[in-house]
Parts: structure tokens; C-alpha cells; sequence
């Protein structure tokens, strides 16, 4: 189980080991075992040391036994692409935790087990992926991680350059795909190819979680897995796995609509708004479906500053409402503002009905990283299936405050934080886990000085040279900032700094450059910008307004499809529920028995075979009414037993009619014939049918019936055989014999040829020739002669005796001939109570016994001995009572009292 | 060594058993009818959605689920589908006790399985609890060329037994899954009425997920006997 060796052994020199554990790779359906471990490179490898990285192992057996085991599947570079969460809904199980990991387009769902491992496991990925996010400089580069990559099993991702794959596209500040929901794994859409034609967007060719050849294209379960215990087992958690599989088919009942985004950034100067804001807001034909106003320094008063209260807010916010197009409604959907960053979104009225999830968060970046004077507000939101977030930013001013304003920036992006309402369960989110990023503000990047006049060309709208000197387009290209975000072409003046209500440059002390401070960025595939624009007719303030127009592709749902494919994946976790019930085969559901002989035992093999998905338990269970699992005449071996798939269990059926069951065989009461129950725990039942022919014999047959018989047993018709034994036969004997004719054949046997014979009684005798005297005296004695030993014929008697269905003293007497022993004449009463026939056959057999002791001097028996063995045979107690237990308490001063009995007869007469 | 093994069959029970499935109630079903009636088919098409032509004899019990909403409420359903050959009959009865409903299924071309129907409902009558929910369905109603009972007549006789009733196919899927909903629906309305005790042992109703299997066929627990004879 220690894992940490094995996979140490797979790392290459340099490599640490940090943290290893083993998961359930979720997969479509089902899990796969995986060994998931995070790696750490040693400083000295690399410029900057710390660097971290997760493996992912495939395991080619459970428990892994060493390092050939494993063999790396995917890596993963701890950049600040990575996301590891917890999926908060599965809390309720205790035993899993659902544990998310995503890093651009790879997204991998592990359900690992409640552990103090997986926790310390998930807190040092937690832990790398916090390092990374503070870490300054240029992004890392990972590639220590590349010989990994060449043993990795997984694909190539074809769109990366050579070196390091999956970091190729590591964004610095930022992560990048955020996640969107649309780009799923591969193997995930090939799986759906065959349920929708089309599976839209799959992002394949950037995906390397499976390749097909790795997989099924079905769940066709490995049988090679499955005894190695490798077999995959059903998902748990099913809200979240529900949750799962319908994210992952976004694609399937989404419809892209266009949605115009207008996106306006102005810093007041802490002005009032004393003009319409309609040559700002409302300049366009059409009015767009969501805006977004961003404004800074709202209000300069340290009333604002220090308790983030302003009556401006009011008032700007009532200057946008009128300000905004008039040819529809709007509503807000959130305002929120920090001291001087204000921010609104707003959406057409007719949509506020897709628009949920709204949430806010506010960072302050200013003095002690703490004040509202600089920092960011945002505010995220789902507009129909697609997540949307707006943060307007103010940053660090100043010319030489570059890398302040750099460090705002990462500021902005690892704090902002929202909290969606706490019902809807799901994580925190941060900037980047949205779909659709707008980023505006004054962002109070500068012109880096150069030899050019900044001010004329400026004015000239010769932009294109200045803009090779931007701070902000500079750190851009440097991947410092705003990585994989874009900006439209900038073709509008340098909004910063003018005399306020002129168009002229700062004219003051001063005399600042102008600057394009006022920025607006945005993220996201399906956006394109229309419009990227100032607007210096608003000469309220030192800033100039700055606006843009998007055309945003917003993932609509078709309710329809959405209710169907939800219905797919209810019924596909419905069939693999039913798929994962225990299955089994057996080879046959009806034994037949060759004839059965009494005391002959007879095996029959059942061969129960595991042909399901999981491990089965399996029991023979009663039937209502039944108090056993099986007749009494059948003993099953195993009777409850464990299988795993693909193994089988061979269960053997022996089938003996003994003295306690040939009686009710013999008179038709019961018969060879019984459904067996084989449940499978968890599953269904399974009916084995068991029938075969007794051949009925005069053992166990009554003393009654056999002395009626004339005939050899086996040629009395089955018919007259249970008419004899039933209460009042209807077809008696003219002639009865006063014994049974078998047993004057033991008993006569005997008499001839045992009477001198040392340890009669006493020495067993041989089963199968038990077997012929049974056979003999069912089908005719011929010439008087039984086969086998004496030992054999006396054992034979004895087993005739016992196997009377009645004893020879009834079971009513049974009491009362316990009772009697004290007394000989008791024990005499008895006897003249016994019904005839069996009176006969308890004289004749005392007659037998006391002959025998007659010749005690050979055969060296004593009257104790013979009155022990018949006394135990000829006085039995019916089983009902023998079961009691207090009674086998008794047991040896019944025994005695048995002896006393027929002792008594063998010495006083 | 093997621990690991054995922890995830333990945890896979576990799943199995007391998962956090999303549902509120699990009934229990059972279907009866005569052999080749298509009781299976019909537990397959509803489980399934699919037609299983070549479908074995049911030589026991087979079980099945599926996951449905009522009234905006998840439920599960466990259905015990029955093996139907006479001889079996003695055994399937253990199978009746605690249904919350019960699938009574004849096959419309065929008017023996129609005339086997009341001594299939007095065993349904007599073993399960009074508020079990019977559904009586005539099967093979693709079949319309060869019928050999009339939709009347078996309205009519599901009308004198208090009994829901539609002609289906597990062929085509017609009209299964709303016998199968139906009967639910009238179960929980059962439920939501008050008519239905969730606290009786019998109600085949059950509020916490439990596991499926271990019905237990006797009164009595079981003695586990290792040796019959002897
Ligand atoms: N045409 C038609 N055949 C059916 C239908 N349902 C079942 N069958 C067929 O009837 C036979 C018996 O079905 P099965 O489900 O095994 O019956 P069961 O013994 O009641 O479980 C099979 O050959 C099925 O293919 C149906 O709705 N239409
Ligand atoms: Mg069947």
C-alpha cells in the first residue's frame, strides 16, 4: 500500500516527491484507479527553484507492487492555470471527497478517499498552487517536466510547441481558459459522438486527458482489470456527478446567441456629473443588451475615503440611468462601489430573467494594501449558461509606478473573490474561472519617455509609434500583464491628462504626459469587439470617457434538448446502476439426479460463474414458509459464498436419504424435489430446480406396511406402497407376515452364520455391502442368503431398526417406557400396550438377542452391550423432541434408562 | 496486502447500499403474470428503454432500477420482476411481501394469460398489504392482428377489481413507462394522503435508501444452516 517508494523510483534525479496518493479518475461513468502525485524540482535545477508539478499514473495493478506498475499518464504543471477544488456537494459522504482538477483545458474529476492523506494530499497542492500565484518574475517554465512528457502515454498535444506542453500555455497573471465549460476532455465527446451528432465545439485536438486507443469506445469492462481488482466501480456521488456529466455536454443543448456588451470606463476627477452622459452611453443605433460603467474617483472627499460613503455615488448612478440608450428598459443587476471605483452593469430588461448567480467582491490595493483608493470593483454573473465578469480597476498612478501598477494588477486578479449564495454549493469564484473577463479602468499606465514629442504626437493621431512605448501594451507583450487578454487597436487620443472642460493637455505645473490610461481589456473566445473609442466631448473631468462595444457569443440553453440530455445521463447512470447489479451465471437451473438409494449419497456440482461487473456475494435462501434453505435430504457446500468478476465458485449438492428422511420419501409425503433460492446480495435470485427418484426400499419403511407386503419390496407397486403407509391402508394382506419378512432375513442370517462370530454387534460392517443387503432384500432373497459379512448384516439390522419411520416402540410410548425401567413388570406393560406387529418384532428380536448371549462364550457379547445397541434403536424419541435442549442434557441418563429397558428383558424372562 | 482490494468492494457496498442518491423515497414493484407474458421485456424496456426480443426465461427473480420523479419529488424504484412458470409459483409468492406496487401483466394474444389473471390477483390480494398499488397490463399490443381479448373485457375486469389498467408493449415502448409511472403516482398520492403508513413493515415504501437486495423470504431469521442432514 506504501506508495511513496514506487513512485519515488519514477522520478528522475533532482525530483522530490512531495505528496502521493491513489484516486478514482472519473470518466464518463465510471472511475478508473489512478496514482496521483505532486512533484517538486530542487532549486538548483532551475532558476528559480520550488517549482511543482502533479503526475498522473496509471496503475496497471491494485495494490501497486512496485515502480513497472506505473506508467505516467498526464502532467501537469502547478502554475497558476491550476485549480484544485473540492466539490463542497459530495460532503455529505463521508467515505469520498470529489476532487476537481483543471488546468486550462484538462479537467480531471478524482474521487479520492475521506483521508487524512487526501487531505494532506489536496493542502500541498493547495499550498504549490499559492506559491506560484505570489511568485514574481516571468512565468516559469517548467521544463524539468519534459522527460516526463515523453513517457507520458497520453497524446501530444499537436498545438504546442515542442518543449513543455502543457505549460506552453501557462499564463503569468492570469490563468487562461478559465475553465469554460465547453472545452471538455476528449474522450468524454467521442463517447457522446455516438448520442449526438454533434458534439459541437469539443475542444479535441487540445485536450490530453485519453486517447481512443486507450479506451473502449464502451464501458466494456476488462476482464484482466477486474481480477486484479483494477475493475471500475460506479461513480458515487450522483448530484454532483449529474452536475459533471451535464457541464461536460454543455455543448449539446446550448445554442450561441449574440449579445451586444457595451463597456464604459471614465475617471471623474471626482466631479459631478453636470452633463449627460448620452454622448458617452447612448451614441450607438442600437442599444446594447448588457452595460457595464465603470468609473474612478467618483469622490476625492476623505469622508469617502475613510467610510466609503458618497453621496456621488447617487448621483452618478441616476446620470447613467438617464444617460443610458432610450429605446429600451434596463435594469440594474449590480452597482458596487470602493471609495472612487463605481461600477454598474445593467442588462435589457427582457433579460434579467437569464441573468443568475450575481455577486461583487471589492479589493483595495492602496496604502497598506488595504485603502479603497486604488484596487478593483467587480461584479460576476450568469448571463444563461455563460459566466461573466466585469472588474473595473484603478491602479497605481504615476510614471515610475510601473511595477506598483503591475503588482495591483496580480493584486487584483488573486483577490478578488466571489461568494455565490451559499445554496447553490458551489466554490468561491475567482476572476479567472469566468467564461467572458471585461477588464476597464484607469489603469494609469504611462508612456515610457522617449524621442519622440509625446504631446504632438498625440495630437497628430500618429498613435502607432507612441504605442510602441505604452506601459501597458509593453508589459502586455512581456506576458507580465493580461496575459491571453485582449485590446482593441487603440485609434482614439490619450484620454489623460486635459485641462478640465477642454480638449486641451494638461496645462498645469505639472504638465503631464498624456497617456491612454483609460483602458478597456476582455477575455473570452466568443467576444469581438465593434467599437474601441473615447468620447472627448465630456470635458467634465481630466480624463476623457472611454467606451467599447462588444459582440459577445453567449451560450443560451434549448430547454428541450437540455430536459433531454438530462434525461440521457439520468438513464445512463440508471443503466449503470443496473449494469453494476450483481450478475452470475450458473450452469444449469435444473439438476437431475440419477435414482437415489437410501443411504447412497449422490453429488451433484453446480458451477456459479461471476459474469458481472462486481464482486458477488451469494446465498441459498429460504423460501416463506420454510424453516431451511434446502430439504433435508440435500446438503449444499458452500451454501453462502464471495465471487469476484470473472471468477467462479463450483458448489457441490450431495444428495443423502438417511434413516431421518427415507420414511417420509418412502410414503409420499415429501419427495425428491426442491427450489433452491440463490440470491446475490444486492441483486436478483436465481431458482435451481433439483429432481430426482428415490428409490423407495423397506429401510425406512413401517413394521406395519412390510408385514402386509408378500412380495419382494421392489415388485410392490409405488401405489400399494403409500397406501400401506398411510393411516388406514385400504389394501391390507389377507396373510401378514407377524414379522417383516426382511428383517426374519437379518435376523435368520444372523442365527445362522453369526451366532459364534467374535465382535457381532459390535464390529462395523462395510458401506457397499451394507448397499447389497439393502439391494437384496428389496428385490428378493434368494435361497435364503444375504451377501456380505455377518458385520455387514448385523449393521444392516441395526439400520433397519433405526430406519423404522415408526420405532418399534412408538413414539406415544416412548415416555412411558423410560419410565417403566425402574420395574420389569412396567417395562412388561408396555410391551402388551405395543401394537401387535411391533410386539412381535421386540420379542422376536429379544428372542434373537438372548440366543446370542447364549453363545456369549464365542461371540463374547454381554447382555449390557446388546441392551445398549438395541436399546438405542428400538426406544428412539421423535425428533420434534429430540431437538429441545434441556432433553439433550439428559442424554446419557435417557441412554441408560434404554439399556435398563431392554436389559431387563435379556436377563429376566 | 489485499486491504486495499477489499476496502474498495466495502466502499463500492457502500455506494451501493446508502449512496447519497438523490432521492426521497424507493418503492418497491413486483410483475406477475404467466410465463411469456413479457414481464421482462417490460422491466428492461422501462430500465433499459429498449426491446429485448431474445429476452432468456426468467428462472428466478430478476431486479431492476431506475430513478423517476413524482410531483417534483425523486424516486427510486426497485422492480422484482418474477419468474411465471407454474412451478415456481410456490417460491415467487415470497417475493410479494412489502411491494408498494404490483405489475399485473397478461398478454393480449394469448387468452390463457387472461384467464390466469384472478388466481394472479388473489395471490396479489392475499400477500401483499391492502394499499399496494395493482396495475394490470396487457402486453403485446403491437400485436393487434393476432389479439385474442378484447380491450373491453379487460377494462371491464379491471374495473370490477379496483384496478389501473393499459394495453402495452414492451416491443414498441408504448405505454410503459406511464404504467410504471402511474403506478408510482398512485402510491405517492397514497403517501400524501395519508392512506399509505411509510411506518407499517409492509408498506414496500421506503423513506432512506437502503440496500436493494436481502429480502428477506421468511418471517423468521434466517438459520444459516451449514449441514441439512445428518
Ligand atoms: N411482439 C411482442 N413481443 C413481446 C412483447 N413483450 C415480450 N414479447 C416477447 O414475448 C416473449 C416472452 O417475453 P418475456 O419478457 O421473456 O416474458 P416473461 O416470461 O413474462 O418474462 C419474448 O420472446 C419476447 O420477445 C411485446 O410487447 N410485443
Ligand atoms: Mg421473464
Amino acid at each position: 500500500m506504501e506508495l511513496t517508494p514506487h513512485v519515488q523510483e519514477k522520478l528522475h534525479a533532482g525530483h522530490k516527491l512531495t505528496a502521493v496518493v491513489e484516486a478514482g479518475l472519473v470518466q464518463d461513468f465510471i472511475k478508473n484507479t489512478r496514482v496521483v502525485a505532486l512533484i517538486e524540482v530542487a532549486s538548483t535545477h532551475v532558476k528559480q527553484g520550488g517549482e511543482q508539478a502533479l503526475l498522473i499514473f496509471q496503475t496497471a495493478r491494485v495494490p501497486v507492487h512496485s515502480a513497472i506498475d506505473l506508467s505516467i499518464e498526464q502532467v501537469i504543471a502547478v502554475d497558476t492555470n491550476l485549480k484544485c477544488e473540492i466539490d463542497t456537494s459530495s460532503l455529505d459522504v463521508d467515505t469520498d471527497v470529489l476532487v476537481n482538477i483543471t488546468s486550462g483545458k484538462v479537467r480531471l474529476l478524482f474521487e479520492m478517499p475521506f483521508s487524512q492523506r487526501t487531505n494532506a494530499f489536496v493542502s500541498e497542492i493547495l499550498r504549490a498552487a499559492e506559491v506560484v500565484s505570489k511568485r514574481r518574475g516571468p512565468p516559469p517554465e517548467f521544463a524539468w517536466l519534459q522527460p516526463y512528457q515523453k513517457s507520458s502515454t497520453s497524446s501530444q498535444d499537436p498545438a504546442s510547441p515542442g518543449s513543455a506542453p502543457t505549460t506552453a500555455d501557462t499564463l503569468d497573471g492570469l490563468g487562461g481558459d478559465a475553465v469554460s465549460l465547453g472545452d471538455v476532455s476528449v474522450d468524454i465527446c467521442q463517447n457522446l459522438s455516438s448520442t449526438y451528432p454533434d458534439p459541437a465545439n469539443c475542444n479535441t485536438e487540445n485536450s490530453s486527458v485519453h486517447t481512443e486507443n486507450e479506451r473502449s469506445p464502451d464501458l466494456g469492462v476488462n476482464r484482466h482489470s477486474i481480477a486484479t481488482g483494477l475493475s471500475p466501480t460506479p461513480i458515487a456521488a450522483r448530484e454532483s456527478h449529474i452536475r459533471y456529466q451535464m457541464a461536460m455536454r454543455e455543448d449539446a443543448y446550448t445554442d450561441i446567441q449574440e449579445f451586444t456588451v457595451f463597456v464604459g470606463t471614465w475617471n471623474v476627477n471626482g466631479r459631478s456629473p453636470t452633463v449627460g452622459l448620452a454622448e458617452w452611453l447612448a451614441v450607438d443605433a442600437e442599444p446594447p443588451d448588457v452595460y457595464a460603467i465603470g468609473f474612478q474617483e467618483l469622490d476625492l472627499n476623505t469622508e469617502a475615503f475613510l467610510f466609503n460613503n458618497s453621496p456621488k455615488e447617487q448621483e452618478w448612478l441616476n446620470a447613467v440611468l438617464n444617460g443610458i440608450h432610450p429605446k429600451t428598459k434596463y435594469r440594474k443587476v449590480r452597482l458596487v462601489r470602493l471609495v472612487g471605483m463605481m461600477l454598474i452593469v445593467l442588462v435589457q430588461e427582457k433579460h434579467l430573467a437569464y441573468v443568475r448567480n450575481c455577486a461583487i467582491d471589492t479589493v483595495g490595493t492602496g496604502i497598506m494594501n488595504k485603502m479603497g483608493n486604488k484596487g478593483a470593483v467587480s461584479v460576476r454573473l450568469d448571463l444563461h449558461n455563460t459566466s461573466i465578469c466585469f472588474v473595473n480597476a484603478h491602479l497605481a498612478a504615476h510614471q515610475e509606478e510601473l511595477e506598483r501598477r503591475n503588482e495591483d494588477h496580480d493584486c487584483i486578479f488573486q483577490r478578488t473573490c466571489f461568494h455565490l449564495n451559499i445554496t447553490s454549493n458551489s466554490p468561491p469564484k475567482t476572476i479567472k474561472d469566468h467564461e467572458h473577463i471585461y477588464f476597464l479602468g484607469d489603469m494609469n499606465y504611462r508612456i515610457n519617455p522617449c524621442d519622440m514629442n509625446i504631446r504632438e504626437v498625440a495630437s497628430s493621431g500618429e498613435f502607432k509609434l507612441l504605442l510602441q512605448h505604452e506601459q501597458l501594451t509593453q508589459q502586455k507583450n512581456a506576458k507580465r500583464i493580461f496575459h491571453k487578454f485582449k485590446e482593441g487597436n487603440i485609434l482614439f487620443k490619450p484620454t489623460f491628462k486635459y485641462d478640465v472642460d477642454s480638449d486641451e493637455w494638461d496645462s498645469s505645473e505639472k504638465a503631464r504626459q498624456p497617456a491612454w490610461c483609460d483602458r478597456i481589456l476582455w477575455y473570452g473566445d466568443s467576444i469581438t469587439q465593434l467599437e474601441y473609442r473615447s468620447h472627448p466631448q465630456l470635458q467634465i473631468s481630466d480624463h476623457k470617457p472611454v467606451s467599447a462595444i462588444f459582440m459577445a457569443g453567449i451560450k443560451v440553453v434549448d430547454t428541450r434538448r437540455y430536459r433531454r440530455i438530462y434525461e440521457e445521463v439520468m438513464k445512463k447512470l440508471d443503466k449503470l446502476e443496473n449494469e453494476f447489479l450483481p450478475q452470475v451465471t450458473i450452469d444449469t437451473t435444473e439438476i437431475i439426479l440419477e435414482p437415489v438409494k437410501f443411504y447412497q449419497s449422490q453429488t451433484k456440482y453446480l458451477t456459479i460463474a461471476n459474469t458481472g461487473q462486481v464482486p458477488v456475494q451469494f446465498e441459498f435462501i429460504k423460501k416463506l414458509n420454510d424453516v431451511t434453505y434446502c430439504k433435508p435430504w440435500l446438503s449444499i457446500r458452500p451454501y453462502s459464498n464471495f465471487i469476484t468478476p470473472g471468477e467462479k465458485c463450483d458448489v457441490s449438492l450431495e444428495v443423502l436419504v438417511d434413516k431421518q428422511t427415507a420414511a417420509q420419501l418412502n410414503s409420499g409425503v415429501d419427495q425428491l424435489y426442491d427450489i433452491l433460492v440463490l440470491h446475490l446480495e444486492g441483486g436478483k435470485d436465481l431458482f435451481i430446480t433439483i429432481t430426482g427418484d428415490y428409490e423407495r426400499s423397506c429401510f425406512g419403511s413401517s413394521i406395519n406396511a412390510l408385514v402386509h407386503m408378500n412380495k419382494p419390496f421392489r415388485d410392490v407397486p409405488v401405489a400399494k406402497l403409500i397406501d400401506l403407509e398411510s393411516k388406514q391402508p385400504k389394501e391390507l394382506s389377507e396373510m401378514p407376515y407377524a414379522v417383516p419378512k426382511e428383517l426374519w432375513y437379518l435376523v435368520d442370517h444372523l442365527h445362522s452364520h453369526g451366532l459364534q462370530v467374535k465382535g457381532l454387534f459390535t464390529h462395523p460392517g462395510l458401506q457397499k455391502e451394507i448397499f447389497e443387503i439393502r439391494t437384496c432384500l428389496d428385490e428378493g432373497v434368494e435361497h435364503q442368503v444375504l451377501p456380505g459379512s455377518v458385520h455387514s448384516v448385523a449393521e444392516a439390522l441395526l439400520l433397519f431398526i433405526e430406519a423404522l419411520p415408526e420405532p418399534v416402540i412408538p413414539y406415544s410410548l416412548y415416555q412411558a417406557a423410560l419410565d417403566a425401567t425402574p420395574n420389569f413388570s412396567l417395562c412388561k406393560e408396555v410391551i402388551n400396550k405395543l401394537p401387535d406387529y411391533h410386539r412381535n418384532v421386540f420379542e422376536y428380536l429379544m428372542a434373537f438377542l438372548k440366543e446370542l448371549l447364549n453363545h456369549a462364550e464365542d461371540n463374547t457379547l454381554d447382555a449390557n452391550t446388546l441392551a445398549h445397541v438395541f436399546g438405542s434403536v428400538l426406544i428412539r424419541e421423535s425428533s420434534a423432541v429430540a431437538g429441545s435442549s434441556d432433553r439433550r442434557n439428559q442424554n446419557q441418563a435417557i441412554e441408560r434408562k434404554k439399556q435398563t429397558f431392554v436389559h431387563h428383558f435379556l436377563m429376566n424372562d | 496486502m489485499s486491504l486495499t482490494y477489499v476496502d474498495r468492494l466495502l466502499y463500492f457496498w457502500f455506494k451501493m447500499s446508502a449512496g447519497p442518491y438523490n432521492y426521497s423515497y424507493i418503492f418497491k414493484y413486483i410483475i406477475i403474470g404467466d410465463m411469456g407474458v413479457g414481464k421482462s421485456c417490460l422491466l428492461h424496456q422501462f430500465t433499459e428503454k429498449k426491446f429485448m426480443a431474445d429476452c432468456p426465461h426468467t428462472i428466478g427473480v430478476e431486479f431492476g432500477t431506475r430513478i423517476i420523479e413524482v410531483a417534483g419529488q425523486k424516486i427510486k424504484l426497485q422492480i422484482w420482476d418474477t419468474a411465471g412458470q407454474e412451478r415456481f409459483r410456490a417460491v415467487t409468492r415470497s417475493y410479494y411481501r412489502g411491494a408498494a406496487g404490483a405489475l399485473m401483466v397478461y398478454d393480449i394474444t394469448r387468452r390463457s394469460t387472461y384467464n390466469h389473471l384472478s388466481s394472479w390477483l388473489t395471490d396479489a390480494r392475499n400477500l401483499t398489504n391492502p394499499n399496494t398499488v395493482i396495475f394490470l397490463i396487457g402486453n403485446k399490443a403491437d400485436l393487434d392482428a393476432q389479439r385474442d381479448v378484447t380491450y373491453d373485457e379487460a377494462k371491464q375486469f379491471a374495473e370490477e377489481n379496483g384496478l389501473m389498467f393499459v394495453e402495452a408493449s414492451a416491443k414498441t415502448g408504448e405505454n410503459v413507462e406511464e404504467a410504471f409511472l402511474e403506478t408510482a403516482k398512485k402510491i405517492y398520492q397514497n403517501i400524501q394522503d395519508g392512506s399509505l403508513d411509510l411506518n407499517a413493515a409492509e408498506s414496500g415504501v421506503q423513506h432512506k435508501p437502503t440496500q436493494p437486495g436481502r429480502t428477506n423470504l421468511n418471517n423468521d431469521s434466517q438459520t444459516n444452516r451449514d449441514n441439512c442432514s445428518c
